[in-house]
């Protein structure tokens, strides 16, 4: 194995590839990334894999909007020799109370100042976007056509080939049991197959980045939250984009596989890195998708699983350094939108580790902002 | 030659093959028998008195063409497996030969095989006309391979064609090829969950069934593992396909 790396990613998933693409592609030499399993085996793998430009701070809509951009030109980018199978098909968010109604005209007027081509539906425009489903239920809808979905593994796979053919060196099977610091400064990353030698690391670890801080007393103050999925057999295209209920707590959609994929937020989830599923999760999904979408009824479940949300305390990423430690970096907190923000992560993740300024004004979202108390809490999460 | 690499040359072969007149008039027993070892299961076994009667129990056979009527009794006698009956009356085109063969499964008579040679190197196709497999063959059935006539000479063994083609479905729901399994196994994908992830396959209606073990022995023989060794996909509810109006409770069984 190499044993020195001007930079070691801890993570396999879309971040720490499409940071290590990044930094590559800047031309930093020996960049190595770490996955304890294999690419995709952590958040990554586990996601809906929606992407949405649809959201409530200036921010969020920024980061999405430069990413969602970049999945639509990902393939010939990145020089894929597969399909990331980007599908557009818009995502169609539902309100079912007042107060969500509200939100969302402001959403859709932040939104549309910012270049998102969001709009405001009744009930029965929202119907004939999705036939199938239970207007009554609904108050009004809004809908962003750019908004899609994407195959996680695939895309991940994507950027991952594409570090290869710049230089990075991708260790699988490997896990990171400590991190070297000498004078407040990182000096290499201790992993099971050896010692390596680097002054930077990144934790792009996901649900297990809490972890990773702990190693070198950093504290981030995330928690890893339980979050589960159900998808069903594939049948013919019925429904283009996903459907989206924050308060009725809910999203479905179909892939471009046919596949029905559909999950949903539960508090009581288990927040100790458990990565089973549960009756109940099955049991609620399948009633909340029976009453919203009950044509759907008739689908068969075939698989459900379960991934960890990296939940930070207002629901948006923590980008950046540790001031604590020299050379320790991290892109985590994503609360269940990480794999979204994947292109834009890699590029302000790069820009920083370098110094220079990043494209997107991600310094309100370091790990500072929880000492000074400047939360930018984001409304808009499922 | 024969002690290195266990194929007979044609020198030893010379003594061993009757004449083409012998040949023309049906079938014969051949003793591709060279190398002296205390055995003598074909003479005892020949009610016909073709094969002479041994000295010396090292002896190599000695057989009279004239008169072996190419019974086959022999040929499931010799432990050897070394004794081949060829039938060059069979048809203008083809010729019979009838093997010793001990493997499972056996062929099916009508189907068509591979035939080889004495190295094991393909040569044609055979059809199989007989199976013959009683008590008193001992588990040392007797196949009969219609073969190119001149063929017959060659001809020494078959194996079955090939079950699997590149293009034959491992997963099933998701229609994922052999070749394309090896290709993504070539590629580096060389776990069960890494296959799954960037293929699907496993991922159908039917949860990896059939391909979960597929894969699993596909990946041993890549990598030279075994199959216990090596990590399992992970088995997901519901298990068996279920309606979601089922699990929402709007319909039950009796």
């Amino acid at each position: 194995m190499n044993n020195t790396a001007s930079v070691v990613i801890i993570g396999g998933g879309i971040s720490g590839c499409s940071i290590a693409y990044n930094l590559a592609l800047k031309g930093v030499k020996d960049v190595i990334v770490i996955e304890k399993e294999y690419l995709t085996s952590g958040s990554t793998g586990r996601c809906g894999a929606g992407v949405r430009m649809q959201w409530g701070t200036e921010l969020n809509c920024r980061l999405a909007k430069y990413s969602i951009e970049f999945y639509e030109k990902a393939n010939e980018v990145l020089q894929y020799d597969g399909d990331i199978e980007f599908k557009q098909g818009g995502y169609l968010i539902v309100a079912s109370t007042e107060k969500e109604d509200t939100q969302f005209k402001k959403n859709i007027a932040l939104q549309n100042s910012l270049g998102i081509p969001s709009v405001y539906l009744s009930p029965k425009e929202a119907k004939e976007i999705i036939p199938h489903m239970d207007e009554t239920k609904i108050i009004s809808a809004t809908f962003c056509p750019k908004d899609g979905h994407l195959n996680p593994f695939l895309a991940t796979q994507a950027y991952a080939d594409a570090a290869v053919r710049l230089g990075v060196k991708f260790m699988k099977y490997t896990t990171v049991t400590g991190i070297k610091v000498e004078n407040g400064k990182v000096t290499g990353v201790q992993t099971n197959k050896g010692f390596i030698s680097t002054p930077v690391v990144v934790n792009a670890a996901g649900g297990q980045s809490k972890l990773i801080g702990g190693m070198v007393d950093v504290d981030i103050p995330v928690y890893a939250e339980r979050h589960q999925i159900l998808v069903t057999e594939p049948v013919n295209p019925i429904q283009n984009p996903m459907f989206m209920s924050f308060s009725l707590n809910i999203y479905c959609q179909q892939t471009p596989h046919g596949s029905f994929i559909m999950g949903r937020g539960d508090a009581n989830e288990p927040r100790d890195l458990r990565v089973t599923s549960s009756w109940h999760f099955l049991e609620e999904m399948a009633q909340s998708c029976c009453e919203l979408l009950p044509l759907l009824k008739d689908l068969r479940v075939v698989r459900q699983w379960a991934g960890l949300y990296c939940m930070s305390p207002d629901r948006q990423p923590i980008y950046g350094k540790a001031d604590q430690v020299e050379g320790f970096y991290m892109a985590t907190g994503y609360s269940g939108h990480g794999f979204m923000f994947g292109p834009v992560t890699g590029v302000v993740m790069a820009e920083t580790i370098l110094g220079e300024k990043p494209s997107l004004p991600i310094d309100k979202l370091g790990l500072d902002r929880f000492e000074k108390d400047e939360l930018l809490f984001e409304p808009s999460v499922v | 030659m024969l002690e290195k690499t266990g194929v007979a040359t044609e020198q030893d072969l010379a003594k061993a093959i009757p004449t083409k007149e012998r040949l023309a008039k049906g079938p014969v027993a051949i003793i591709e028998c060279f190398q002296r070892i205390p055995c003598n299961p074909c003479y005892t076994s020949c009610k016909r008195g073709a094969i002479k009667e041994f000295e010396d129990i090292n002896d190599t056979p000695e057989i009279n063409f004239e008169i072996c009527n190419g019974c086959g009794v022999c040929v499931s006698n010799c432990p050897g497996l070394a004794i081949v009956v060829v039938d060059e009356s069979y048809s203008n085109e083809e010729a019979l030969v009838k093997i010793p063969y001990e493997f499972l499964p056996l062929p099916v008579e009508g189907s068509f095989v591979t035939g080889l040679d004495r190295e094991g190197k393909p040569v044609c196709r055979a059809k199989v006309m007989k199976v013959l497999n009683t008590k008193a063959m001992d588990r040392t059935p007797l196949i009969t391979l219609a073969v190119p006539k001149e063929l017959s000479m060659t001809v020494r063994f078959m194996k079955h064609h090939d079950i699997y083609s590149d293009n034959t479905f491992i997963c099933r729901c998701e229609e994922l090829t052999l070749g394309e399994l090896r290709e993504l196994i070539r590629k580096g994908y060389n776990t069960i969950d890494e296959i799954r992830r960037i293929s699907r396959a496993g991922m159908g209606p039917c949860q990896g069934r059939t391909c979960r073990q597929l894969i699993m022995q596909e990946l041993a023989a890549a990598t030279g593992k075994k199959m216990s060794e090596m990590p399992i996909s992970t088995f997901r509810p519901p298990v068996k396909p279920i309606k979601l109006g089922t699990i929402a409770g709007g319909e039950r069984g009796e």
